[in-house]
């Protein structure tokens, strides 16, 4: 086996781990679900200050009153 | 492509982390948005039965992927003007006269009146036009019911979209691969800018990319936000995406960059490549790209050897006059770099195994060869046809275990402009019933005039719309859509992706919107066809597909945010590859059956026109606004309350333009009025023009149109051959002759004039 096949199946390993992760936290119904769960948002998480995501239009976004939203589709 | 949204440091910082703890008298949902095209996993909050507020998701895989068009949709969707009942046209056609009726009464009549159409010109007479991320529910029942009544002509703005570039994928190794972002070190971001609030997923995912290190190249002609932090940025002339990537493959290969023993093994066709690849040196290159050769050769060493890399999908190479070239030689990179089905590269993920594909939905083995022969425009330009894709069939069933998959629902389709001369009567045979469904038609496809004079030689237009779009007013009927926070949904990406999602219903349907599902199963029952979509309602159709898994579909939503199927790599080491020689096909077998250059080319502009020495492109949204929509939206109409186009200051100084006035961009086929918005970002000579633009509170009705005929970029695309795809028949939008003139005033039919925005 070469180097490069090598290297290539490490990182399948790797991609299908990650993956097996993603199905987990995606479940997120037993402790174990739970854990991988926090494992990929741990692994995941920006740094302060470096979140490119953070957006105020969305983070500060509060939603509807539905009594205001019934009388906006009524026209009133 | 809009200014980057503005990335203020002291916002950021005061922004506000989201409160995940329930809040008092709500409940949650987990929903799929289909807002845009992009379906981000989101959660809704339903209070008093209503939804108030949506969402990011929980699950960190898909953390803070919403943008501004979803956390506006509870209000979107109880806009005071949408559609809430079926309406029946009364006067003449574009009149605005309507009368509203049930849906049996509405159904009964488009049945009888749909069997009296195929009985006089056949059932090719019938055609389809829809997007099915807006649908959702369509699943391939459109198909599934058109296969059976035996007409070919379903058409889709996927034609130009995502669709053409599923079906060219295909021409070389059988399938339409989806980039791993997760793992890639390099990505070649080519004409589409994804920002905060546009392709949110797509945006996170490129800049988590780079935070661990990825590289970014990014071939735009204009200084995009996602250029700005690129490590090499390419201003490529507009439309000259095949001409660039002949360069990168001249460099790869005369420098051996590519992967020799993927090549040796895998690939036919690579002498004959390489001659063609000889014919663009790296100085004709410069030439027709416009950038300095050795960046050019700079970026295509990166690309070839800071890999794995992926080039994701970009609507802009679909949409040039060397689309099928462009599309190709993505392909072709990928491939002889050793990029395919490799961690880091570009998966080719085939189906789910476990859950029943739209494509066994769509049902296409039962439509007779007669009648797939039909499909308007597969003598011309069959690319994405029955014909263009018929070779495919037995290695799809080798490979992918299936006939027709119909990947991104663009595998099978008639061509648009053909269909709607057909409808025109100036077709090989006469088109004479149009269904449009969640697809404002009039603005979404080429040559608008040529589609007006379509419809209005309609004998029956159907509409299923949430609002009074320009296309729904020139039709017979008129039906009330649900939207995504009304139905469930099920989806595996069209067939791109072997995992699936499901959305849960999180509220009623006001009036009587309905399910697209609803619909075909209605107009099944109409047809006296029942039989066709036998599933009683939506939640037993997905209990059918879900049988797979063990799980109805109730409980598939319990069960995960994301069912995966096993993940493998490269699988073609045990199936080869879905194409006629089960290789990677550099040269095309299936383009030179059908008359076509087997290898890809560049085909350069028609001789310039002098009074037209500007060029445009078209296609871009604003952030607020998906496609034609949210124009009726008031907060997203305050951020863009007017179509603007995009010049650079050199282009505004040379033709004595000022910010904010408006002008008239005129070409050979139409005139559309805009304001002027000077922009550093732009290169000199070239035009933005805003896409899909009409104002909901404008007048209605033929020749009005709301607004379409004075703003609608489709009156700027053109459809003839110099302007049209040899392979595909798709129209060139990215880089098109122009000029600008300007205007004494504002244009006619001043906003507000006809009535108010509701807010």
């Amino acid at each position: 086996m070469t180097a490069n096949e090598r290297d290539l199946r490490r990182r399948e390993r790797s991609a299908k781990m990650t993956l097996w992760l993603a199905d987990h936290a995606s479940r997120n119904r037993s402790l174990f679900d739970r854990l991988c769960r926090k494992l990929l948002a741990r692994a995941t998480r920006k740094q302060a200050g470096q979140d490119f995501m953070r957006d105020p239009l969305i983070d500060n976004d509060t939603g509807f009153d539905p009594d205001e939203l019934e009388r906006y589709q009524r026209g009133e | 492509m809009p200014a980057a949204v503005p990335f203020d440091p002291q916002a950021v910082a005061a922004a506000k982390p989201v409160e995940r703890t329930p809040r008092e008298g709500v409940t949650t949902h987990r929903v799929v948005c289909s807002t845009c095209d992009i379906a981000c996993s989101v959660v809704t909050e339903v209070k008093k039965g209503r939804v108030v507020r949506v969402r990011s998701s929980d699950n960190p895989i898909f953390r803070d992927n919403i943008c501004m068009k979803g956390i506006i949709a509870p209000k979107a969707f109880a806009n005071p003007d949408r559609i809430l009942h079926p309406l029946k046209r009364v006067g003449a056609r574009g009149s605005g006269e309507w009368q509203r009726v049930s849906w049996d009464e509405a159904m009964a009549d488009i049945g009888q009146r749909l069997r009296s159409i195929i009985s006089e010109y056949g059932p090719e007479a019938w055609a389809v036009s829809t997007s099915q991320w807006n649908t959702c529910t369509d699943h391939g029942l459109g198909r599934r019911v058109m296969n059976h009544v035996g007409s070919p002509n379903w058409i889709s703005g996927v034609a130009l979209c995502a669709g053409n570039t599923a079906a060219i994928n295909r021409m070389t190794y059988g399938w339409f691969p989806m980039g791993d972002f997760n793992n890639t070190k390099c990505i070649v971001l080519i004409g589409h800018n994804p920002r905060r609030h546009s392709w949110t997923p797509i945006f996170n995912f490129i800049r988590s990319a780079q935070a661990r290190g990825a590289k970014l190249i990014v071939l735009d002609p204009r200084r995009s936000s996602n250029a700005e932090v690129a490590d090499i940025w390419l201003p490529l002339k507009a439309g000259s995406d095949a001409a660039m990537l002949l360069g990168w493959l001249k460099v790869i290969i005369d420098e051996k960059l590519y992967d020799q023993d993927f090549v040796t093994r895998w690939t036919t066709g690579f002498d004959e490549l390489c001659a063609r690849v000889n014919e663009y040196p790296l100085e004709r290159v410069a030439e027709l790209t416009g950038c300095d050769p050795e960046m050019i050769a700079k970026a295509a060493r990166l690309y070839a050897t800071g890999g794995p890399a992926i080039i994701p999908w970009t609507p802009i190479t679909d949409m040039q006059r060397n689309s099928t070239s462009g599309i190709r030689l993505q392909s072709i990179l990928r491939a002889i770099c050793g990029y395919l089905d490799v961690p880091g590269g570009e998966t080719l993920q085939g189906f789910n195994p476990d859950i029943v594909p739209e494509s066994t939905i769509e049902m296409h083995e039962v439509l007779s060869d007669e009648q797939k022969a039909k499909q308007l425009g597969s003598d011309s330009h069959p690319a994405f046809t029955y014909r263009g894709q018929q070779a495919f069939t037995e290695p799809m069933k080798r490979v992918w275990g299936h006939e027709y998959p119909n990947q991104i629902t663009g595998c099978y389709m008639a061509n648009p402009s053909a269909t709607f001369r057909a409808m025109a009567g100036e077709g090989p045979y006469p088109v004479k019933a149009f269904f449009s469904l969640g697809n404002n038609t009039v603005l979404s496809y080429a040559n608008m005039p040529l589609i007006i004079k379509a419809m209005m030689n309609q004998d029956l237009i159907v509409v299923h719309e949430h609002f009074m779009t320009p296309t729904a007013q020139l039709a017979d009927y008129v039906l009330p859509g649900d939207s995504w926070l009304e139905r469930p949904w099920l989806t595996d990406g069209f067939g791109w992706m072997s995992s699936y999602r499901a959305s849960e219903k999180s509220m009623d349907p006001p009036g009587e919107a309905a399910s697209t599902f609803d619909f075909w199963k209605k107009l099944a029952g109409a047809i006296d066809r029942p039989e066709i979509v036998p599933w009683t309602d939506l939640e037993s159709f997905y209990d059918d597909r879900l049988r797979g898994t063990g799980m109805s579909f109730t409980e598939f939503n319990r069960s995960t945010e994301m069912y995966f199927a096993k993940p493998e790599f490269r699988k073609y080491l045990d199936t080869g590859f879905a194409t006629p020689s089960g290789k990677v096909e550099l040269k095309s077998s299936v383009l030179e059956s059908l008359g076509f250059d087997p290898l890809p080319y560049f085909r350069e502009d028609p001789p310039l026109d002098p009074d037209y020495p500007l060029q445009l492109f078209t296609g871009v949204r604003e952030d607020g606004y998906f496609q034609t929509a949210q124009r009726q939206v008031p907060e997203m109409r305050q951020r863009s309350p007017e179509p603007v186009m995009f010049v650079s200051p050199g282009t505004a100084q040379a033709y004595k333009l000022i910010e904010d006035e408006w002008v008239a961009v005129e070409n050979q086929v139409g005139k559309i009025s805009v304001k002027v918005g000077v922009r550093d970002a732009m290169p000199d000579g070239l035009v933005r023009i805003p896409h899909g633009w009409w104002k909901p509170e404008m007048k209605q009705g033929a020749g009005h149109l709301s607004g379409a005929l004075e703003y609608s970029d489709a009156q700027l695309c053109r459809d003839d051959e110099d302007y049209l795809d040899r392979e595909q028949g798709i129209p060139h939008l990215k880089g098109v002759p122009c000029r600008i003139v300007k205007l004494a005033g504002q244009p006619g039919g001043v906003p507000g004039s006809d009535r108010e925005l509701a807010v």
